[in-house]
């Protein structure tokens, strides 16, 4: 309750701030939200608009929020998301003569394996050589957005295709829509599910409370007889895990392929929900559907006014300093504390 | 008898918290006048407000008979108020001379007139009968004599009321009876001086007065002369307190834990444990007295399996676990209540349930195939809460709502349930006040008598020769000696502490 309440505020802050900015040049505000309102909820397709960008940052918020319960700042999910669809889209195009009740579970499956297995050699950096995470996974996010743009560049292109884009996967693992107006799909459900499942995970599981004393105090957890390092890989392996199940369901519910670079920066808005949600997975739910309407809404108002998208950058970006200083204040006593290594 | 400082009808309220409600204290020139009562009494409240660093709500201070406000530390220090505090404010890479005379330094056309200081600081030095080197590092100071740069400090100053707070929680017996002297000498020469502390024995041996301070309320003031350990302690809490019970005759068994040879490096790689070999028996509580940074948090760690010892051996009720880690051990019956209540004893952020569940989280009934068990946890928290006496809303309080003391309680009862067939106790009742004190070492006491090996380590002596059967006494990463408490005396172990004494038996 008190997360979505924070949330909440952070976010009309947010637009507190925003609202100066707009004034300052010369337009008013209110206007400009309604319609930002409007275009994000104003009639049921725009709503599903909404939701279908908020999918994928589900995905990446609840990802990002199981790390960071954990203490580990990992800011590569943009990775395992590319991993992840890359791996789903290739299940999708190669067992094509599956049935579909099969083939979405083998491709999710392959897509959320392929995202753990991308998280795994930081995570063991981590916690074998205390190499800082930070580092690591920001850098192989990189690797991760190049490497899958070689494979559909060379060895996967689709044949005749003018971008790098693997061949779509099969008819039957496509996710059904559930509108004639918008692209929003089953996959919406899956994202649900899988904040649902990460919730139980941190809350009820032995594993969850082994990752929430880490993350809150690494010396109690010491104390406790805790396993340091098992408990790092470990979180970061559902985090890689919940990454790649998100490229998964982007590829087999929206682009039905891979195509190089087509994340707009789903894994960095998530580490945005994430810290606003304040590590909550339901409250990520909140925050990805906040930051999917700004975008979506954001996306459309450009399209019809004057006004420029770069006002949603504004204002997430101003989220993001909000939440940021209360959680750069976290890190820094974090720092102070000196933490056990693991 | 004219006063120094007078303080009446001080409140001062934090949030919902009222810390001072209408308090008065007096302080006469040439007078030691001890400032007693539990943790969260308002002690050190009462103090900053002296020192300028927290503004009360309401209330008069007259300094020297003079109606005045307290603004600033800098203020204070102009009315001649200096303080000792118990975190020395030293800076380690600079003299002493510099540290004495840094933020007043004598200079001249903007020069730092180092020939002036060293007269100066000299002069008080020897005034007072310090034997101190103005040349020296602090950083190669040991803790006693720091603690007298820090006097130096407050004197250079000018200060005429010296406040100390807690000053002997870091210093040996022998470094305290040396403080005693100094604070004598500086009342003779006509300073006024509270001192703040808890323990009542210090207190009776070097005061004049004694204030008592209970839940922010003035709880007495007594001349020393005419007090009591019991009177003071009773005024303290508010009520008697039951006497420990210790059984007569202890069954002493088998050796429960013993380290063979055992050397343990510290962070920075130095040796801290330098062969160490002793066992506790079942049945029996071993204090081992040390002043702090002798070994003890290595010794400890080694033998909860959180370092691993360069050499030696662990034994663990008859099996070596020397490889073992601490969840390993734990398994084995070891419990430990550790050195760093607030930071290894609990996670603040977490409900008291859930620290309660830290050592058995794993175990059935209170986890089922890696789910946690909601019922058994909260039947467990709910007896342990009563038994324990933690004063919370329920078991879903976070930990970091509770005071010290309950915080204590949770660590303690949590370790302590369950029958362990080893405690490690780290200064089990450091920070705690007199009634949980209490609570903590019966529980001790009764778990001995229940046959379960217990190794106190504790720089207090009052609670080594409470709880101990055999003392231990650590200098150095090295035992210096071993003696039953039934012939020990403070001096002798005083000494071994220190290095300097021969084991007696």
């Amino acid at each position: 309750m008190r997360t979505l309440l924070r949330i909440l505020v952070t976010f009309t802050a947010a637009l507190a701030v925003g609202a100066v900015i707009l004034l300052v040049s010369g337009r008013s505000p209110l206007a400009v939200y309604w319609l930002l309102f409007q275009q994000a909820f104003g009639s049921t397709s725009a709503a599903a608009d909404t939701l279908l960008n908020a999918t994928p940052l589900i995905f990446t918020g609840v990802a990002t929020a199981v790390a960071f319960q954990a203490g580990v700042f990992n800011v590569g999910v943009e990775g395992s998301l590319y991993v992840g669809a890359f791996a789903a889209a290739w299940v999708g195009f190669t067992f094509t003569t599956l049935p579909g009740w099969l083939l979405i579970p083998i491709a999710f499956v392959a897509g959320g394996l392929a995202g753990l297995l991308w998280a795994l050699l930081p995570a063991a950096m981590k916690a074998y050589l205390q190499v800082d995470e930070v580092v690591t996974t920001l850098l192989l996010n990189y690797v991760a957005i190049d490497v899958t743009a070689y494979l559909v560049t060379y060895p996967f292109l689709a044949p005749g295709a003018a971008n790098s884009m693997s061949v779509p996967v099969a008819k039957q693992a496509e996710l059904p829509r559930l509108l004639a107006s918008s692209q929003l799909n089953t996959g919406f459900f899956v994202a649900l599910a899988v904040a649902a499942a990460a919730a139980w995970l941190i809350r009820r599981s032995v594993l969850g409370y082994e990752i929430r004393s880490l993350g809150l105090n690494p010396w109690f957890a010491r104390t406790m007889g805790m396993p340091l390092a098992r408990t790092v890989i470990l979180a970061m392996c559902v985090s890689g895990l919940i990454g790649g199940l998100g490229g998964a369901a982007h590829v087999l519910g929206v682009n039905y392929r891979f195509v190089q670079g087509f994340s707009p920066g789903y894994g960095f808005d998530g580490i945005t929900v994430a810290l606003m949600a304040n590590n909550s997975p339901i409250g990520a739910i909140l925050g990805a559907v906040l930051i999917g309407a700004l975008r979506n809404g954001g996306t459309t108002m450009q399209l019809f006014t004057n006004i420029p998208l770069d006002l949603v950058n504004v204002l997430e970006a101003i989220v993001i300093l909000l939440v940021t200083v209360d959680v750069g204040i976290r890190i820094r006593a974090r720092r102070l504390k000196r933490e056990p290594v693991a | 008898m004219s006063s120094a400082v007078s303080l009446r009808g001080v409140s001062k309220a934090f949030g919902p918290v009222q810390a001072l409600d209408s308090v008065d204290f007096e302080l006469a020139e040439r007078e030691i006048h001890a400032l007693v009562g539990e943790n969260g009494a308002g002690k050190t409240t009462l103090m900053r407000i002296l020192a300028g660093l927290e503004q009360p709500d309401a209330g008069r201070i007259e300094i020297a008979g003079r109606n005045t406000t307290i603004p600033d530390p800098q203020t204070a220090s102009r009315l001649g108020i200096g303080m000792v505090h118990q975190r020395f404010q030293l800076h380690p890479s600079l003299t002493v001379l510099e540290n004495v005379v840094l933020g007043a330094e004598p200079s001249s056309y903007g020069l730092f007139g180092k020939r002036r200081a060293m007269r100066q600081v000299g002069e008080l030095a020897e005034r007072y009968g310090f034997d101190i080197d103005p040349g020296a590092r602090v950083s190669s100071l040991p803790v006693g004599v720091r603690q007298r740069v820090e006097i130096l400090k407050a004197l250079h100053r000018g200060a005429d009321i010296l406040i100390f707070d807690e000053p002997t929680s870091v210093l040996t017996p022998q470094e305290t009876q040396g403080l005693f002297g100094i604070l004598r000498s500086l009342k003779d020469d006509g300073k006024a001086i509270i001192y703040i502390s808890h323990k009542i024995w210090e207190v009776l041996e070097v005061s004049d007065r004694i204030s008592v301070l209970r839940r922010g309320r003035n709880g007495g003031e007594v001349p020393t002369r005419e007090a009591t350990a019991e009177v003071i302690a009773e005024r303290m809490v508010g009520h008697e307190l039951p006497p420990l019970q210790r059984a007569v005759q202890r069954e002493v068994g088998a050796v429960a834990v013993e380290a063979h040879d055992l050397e343990v490096e510290d962070d920075r790689g130095v040796m801290a444990v330098r062969g160490v070999t002793f066992s506790v028996r079942k049945g029996e509580i071993v204090g081992l007295a040390g002043v702090e940074g002798n070994g003890q948090r290595e010794l400890i760690e080694a033998l909860a399996g959180l370092r691993v010892p360069t050499s030696g051996e662990v034994v663990l009720g008859g099996q070596t676990v020397t490889r073992y880690n601490l969840y390993e051990r734990r398994r084995l019956g070891l419990a430990l209540i550790p050195e760093d209540r607030d930071r290894e004893g609990v996670c603040a952020q977490l409900s008291i349930a859930e620290n309660l569940l830290g050592n058995r989280y794993r175990d059935r009934p209170y986890a089922l195939a890696g789910v946690l068990q909601r019922r058994p946890l909260l039947e467990l928290s709910h007896d342990l809460m009563g038994r324990y006496a933690v004063r919370a809303e329920g078991p879903s309080a976070l930990v970091k709502t509770l005071s010290g003391g309950n915080v204590q309680k949770v660590v303690v009862a949590r370790e302590l349930s369950g029958q362990p067939q080893v405690v490690l106790a780290v200064h089990p009742s450091r920070g705690i006040d007199i009634g949980a004190m209490r609570a903590v070492h019966q529980e001790l006491l009764d778990l001995a008598s229940a046959g379960s090996a217990i190794l106190l380590v504790s720089g207090d002596l009052d609670e080594i020769f409470a709880l101990s059967d055999r003392i231990l006494t650590l200098f150095e990463g090295t035992v210096t000696g071993e003696v039953a408490r039934a012939t020990a005396t403070r001096e002798v172990v005083g000494r071994l502490m220190l290095g300097t004494g021969r084991a007696a038996a």
